[in-house]
């Protein structure tokens, strides 16, 4: 088992974490404080190469393989700290990329995968509903064939990028008789008639990253749209949660790294009672436990990674991966504020918000809940 | 005897007094020294430098030498050093001596020494010091070969003194007509200022990016230089933003100084910039970081915002 | 037109703060002011205005990453002077000549010192070589006359300073001269397919011993640690009785 990099990939790595440090970091505690979106970190980001690492060559990516995006991923959350924009780059990736990927019809690949790419256009997917969440496939809203349309009707809430999105990824049911056997994945551009995207939502965390509401009210929807084939929606999304579930959480692991150094640091440099309080048993231990969180966490992120790369099946390792790095991370964010002591609580030291941007990895892509679900039955429970 | 061969800087008006600093590494060196003037009408000059102690005062004086041009000077200068036999070549280090010693000698077919601070003599050779790394280190290096040239770090040496009998003043007699043509001197900007000069100046202040815009950074660093009889200076990030121009600029690819009294306002300390400021005798940080690098070099640490405290400074010292 | 860039491989200035490096062993990085000279190329190129830019470089074959670097920027082609010596900037001078004289570039850009070194010799001490025009520590750069001569704004001492050289000729870059690009992976993978030819001196034919020996190196005395005041009131007092200097 050879747990080295490439030249090549250390390569590709170095350069994604000079890129990040010295040019991802500007102005995020103002950003996040008026939950702001940083159009020019994200155009930076697509002129470096990041959104399209994944795509195939030919439609503008870079064609890379799973271990080397999720290894780019997890530099990119060590030396970028705005989780916020990481957040909406993932959305982007695994919602929009991946699909278009799988299911894109040749039209639609050549049409959008360029853009989202090189991040001119920005992607994301419109799935839960007011009333249905972790029951994904009891939506509501419909896609009622007319002519060479569809007519979409009903409401998404929690949209990731929905404010700035080019292009979202909406779910709806061509027939709710058929139950999950009903759902279609639709290709739906901005202000298409019809498309009301309102209000923007606030969150705890990840407030850089912007979510609104998206109602559709008799939305017209070109049938060449159509994602994939009519029923092959569920499919798709489940396709796509998978990819989403291994890999949204790389950057997570680059983030507990960073903040490890910062509480080794701090731990040595902080001195109370005339020494470092790196020296008092109660502080080495949440740093201990922080180590081997990370150490953990990045073994099944990579071990995920391989599987997809050699294209085994990896529903069950996905599923562990996301539950295990969202655990940890959450962990390692009361830990690192507790650390800090006072100085973990102050907006300035830029602890508290690593905590709020952690706690929503564990209700997106599945709740902790599904997750243990997911694994339950994979064991044959 | 090996003769030291002095480059003097001057304005065309006077002789730039930081660039006889050399002399006195040349007085160390032992030996023979002469001075070097370039350029065109230097009587006055010439005449203004024959108490230093040199063996001679050698005059290049021609219409081709009047701009420094690099091709001509570096020409000129390896010619008179041929000529006189020197095997040192000096000058103090400006953006007139990088410019043209280092051409100067591989015409000599020389090696050279950057920004000497002080040298050492161990069994009848020479060992010169000199900064590395932004001045966070320092490297002790020898020369091998005939002839050697130096620049020295001006700020590292004292003023020589200007007591010795006068000397006679040599022309030398070169060929116009051959010198190199590739270079054209087009303008200059020419600021008159009745501050003293950077190089110079017993009290320099100095500010950073948190001085806003040109017209706040003339107030207060302005104002507190004024209020001190001090010069400006200004951080590489202040130069960028437009608030100071490019000569006023401190660090390793900026200027040198070691004044009496340094005070950087708004500050934070960059390697790069303290590089130009360690052998200043006292500095005064202002800053509303308090965990500012400069902090760690400063003699006197005052934390808050310079806004404030500027005026008050000026108003404190103005009082008394 | 032909721009022949030489870059140095240096220590990276940066080392303390730079994020995302892995552990341990000190990084290299191109030399930051031969990375101005490789993004002024790049812009004339883009400006329609060059049609080849050659990277070349003297060291040990670990300095290949940042000759990768470079071309990841956009550098057509690189060449390696396969040398591990610690050489002075008159053999660097004396070795890039003739490497220069083969190429015949239009142009020679680079930057005006290593930010390892500080000397700021090596561009003089080639055109003094090469007999070429020079202009240094330059922060603009127009080519004129059908490309035939370039006007230089400089920055000395005094202020700004514009010339006009001849060409070809060295140019010395100044930190103003631009900001240089981030390394894309779109670049990076262009990189991978262009080329980098490794010559020796041998082959180049020329012999060269650094005339410079580094005897010892050592950190300079650190500045006694000064006292934090509390007011203006007690800085103007202790700047007067205390130190003396007002």
């Amino acid at each position: 088992m050879d747990f080295a990099w490439s030249d090549q990939q250390r390569e590709l790595l170095d350069a994604v974490g000079r890129f990040a440090s010295q040019q991802l970091n500007y102005d995020v505690i103002e950003n996040d404080r008026e939950g702001v979106f940083n159009h020019e970190a994200w155009k930076k980001c697509g002129d470096f190469g990041i959104q399209g690492l994944l795509v195939p060559t030919e439609y503008g990516g870079l064609g890379q393989d799973p271990l080397t995006t999720v290894a780019a991923l997890e530099r990119l959350g060590y030396a970028c700290k705005d989780n916020g924009l990481l957040f909406s780059i993932n959305a982007h990736m695994w919602t929009a990329i991946i699909p278009l990927v799988y299911n894109g019809s040749e039209a639609q690949k050549k049409k959008y995968l360029p853009g989202l790419s090189n991040g001119t256009l920005i992607g994301g997917n419109a799935m839960s509903e007011p009333n249905s969440g972790s029951d994904a496939f009891s939506l509501a809203t419909t896609a009622v064939k007319k002519d060479s349309t569809y007519v979409l009707n009903g409401s998404k809430v929690f949209v990731t990028n929905g404010p700035v999105a080019d292009l979202l990824v909406v779910f709806a049911t061509v027939d709710k008789t058929r139950g999950p056997d009903g759902i279609s994945a639709f290709l739906v551009e901005k202000d298409s008639p019809g498309m009301n995207v309102a209000r923007k939502l606030e969150k705890m965390g990840v407030r850089t990253s912007p979510m609104a509401e998206v109602f559709f009210e008799n939305c017209e929807v070109p049938e060449e749209n159509l994602l994939g084939k009519e029923g092959g929606g569920a499919f798709l999304f489940t396709r796509s949660m998978t990819w989403e579930r291994g890999c949204i959480l790389a950057s997570a692991v680059g983030s507990m790294q960073r903040l490890l150094e910062t509480c080794i640091r701090y731990a040595n440099e902080r001195k109370q009672g005339g020494q470092s309080i790196g020296k008092f048993q109660l502080v080495a231990s949440k740093i201990v436990d922080m180590k081997l969180r990370v150490e953990s966490c990045r073994n099944m992120l990579y071990h995920y990674a391989w599987l997809s790369a050699h294209r085994k099946s990896v529903y069950l390792e996905a599923a562990m991966t996301k539950l295990h790095i969202s655990d940890c991370w959450v962990k390692c964010c009361e830990d690192a504020i507790q650390i800090h002591g006072g100085y973990g609580y102050m907006t300035e030291y830029e602890v508290e918000r690593e905590l709020r941007d952690a706690i929503g990895s564990k209700l997106y892509s599945g709740t902790s809940e599904i997750q243990r679900n997911i694994i339950a039955s994979m064991l044959g429970l | 005897m090996a003769e030291s061969l002095v480059l003097i800087e001057h304005d065309r008006q006077q002789v730039k007094r930081p660039s006889l600093h050399a002399i006195t590494l040349a007085r160390k060196l032992g030996g023979e020294y002469a001075l070097l003037v370039l350029g065109h009408r230097l009587d006055g000059i010439a005449a203004s430098l024959v108490s230093y102690g040199a063996c001679a005062v050698v005059v290049a004086d021609d219409p081709a030498l009047a701009k420094p041009l690099a091709d001509r000077y570096a020409t000129v200068i390896a010619e008179a050093a041929r000529k006189r036999g020197a095997k040192t070549i000096l000058g103090t280090s400006s953006t007139f001596s990088k410019d043209l010693l280092p051409r100067a000698a591989a015409l000599l077919d020389a090696p050279m020494v950057t920004d000497v601070v002080a040298i050492e003599e161990m069994d009848g050779s020479i060992s010169y010091r000199r900064p590395v790394n932004a001045g966070s280190m320092f490297a002790i290096v020898k020369v091998e070969g005939d002839r050697r040239v130096l620049t020295v770090r001006g700020t590292a040496f004292e003023a020589p003194a200007a007591d010795a009998a006068p000397c006679p003043i040599k022309r030398f007699d070169f060929d116009a007509a051959s010198l190199p043509n590739g270079i054209q001197f087009i303008s200059r900007e020419e600021r008159k200022s009745d501050r003293p000069d950077l190089t110079e100046a017993r009290v320099v202040v100095s500010g950073g990016r948190p001085l806003k815009d040109k017209e706040t950074f003339e107030r207060l660093v302005g104002g507190l230089a004024d209020a001190l009889g001090g010069a400006i200076g200004a951080t590489r990030a202040a130069v960028d933003a437009g608030m100071a121009p490019n000569d006023y600029q401190i660090g390793q690819t900026g200027k040198v100084v070691a004044p009496e009294l340094y005070i950087a306002l708004g500050i934070s300390g960059a390697i790069q910039h303290l590089a130009g400021i360690k052998d200043s005798r006292i500095i005064v940080a202002i800053n509303k970081d308090p965990d500012a690098p400069i902090f760690q070099m400063a003699t006197y640490g005052l934390v808050g915002d310079l806004h404030r405290i500027v005026p008050q400074l000026i108003e404190s010292i103005r009082r008394a | 037109m032909k721009i022949l860039v030489p870059f140095k491989s240096v220590p990276d200035p940066n080392d303390a703060t730079v994020v995302g490096a892995a552990a341990s062993t000190p990084k290299s990085v191109i030399n930051p002011f031969d990375e101005i000279a490789i993004e002024e190329a790049l812009r004339i190129r883009e400006r329609g205005e060059a049609a080849e830019i050659v990277g070349i470089t003297i060291g040990a074959p670990t300095v290949d990453e940042q000759i990768r670097a470079a071309l990841a920027m956009g550098v057509d082609r690189a060449i390696r002077i396969d040398d591990s010596r610690a050489l002075d900037p008159y053999a660097v001078a004396r070795i890039l000549r003739v490497l220069i004289e083969k190429e015949a570039p239009h142009v020679v850009i680079m930057g005006k010192q290593a930010v390892d070194d500080d000397s700021n010799q090596v561009g003089q001490m080639l055109a003094g070589l090469l007999r070429w025009p020079q202009a240094t520590f330059v922060s603009k750069i127009e080519f004129l006359s059908n490309k035939t001569r370039a006007r230089c704004t400089r920055e000395t001492d005094a202020g700004l300073e514009v010339i006009e050289i001849k060409l070809p000729a060295i140019i010395t870059t100044d930190l103003r001269l631009n900001e240089p690009r981030y390394v894309s992976l779109p670049g990076l993978m262009k990189a991978r397919r262009k080329s980098i030819e490794v010559l020796t001196c041998d082959q180049l034919g020329v012999t060269v011993r650094p005339l410079t020996t580094v005897l010892s190196t050592a950190r300079p005395p650190k500045r006694a640690a000064g006292t934090r005041v509390e007011s203006v009131e007690e800085l103007v007092t202790k700047l007067r009785q205390e130190a003396k200097v007002l």
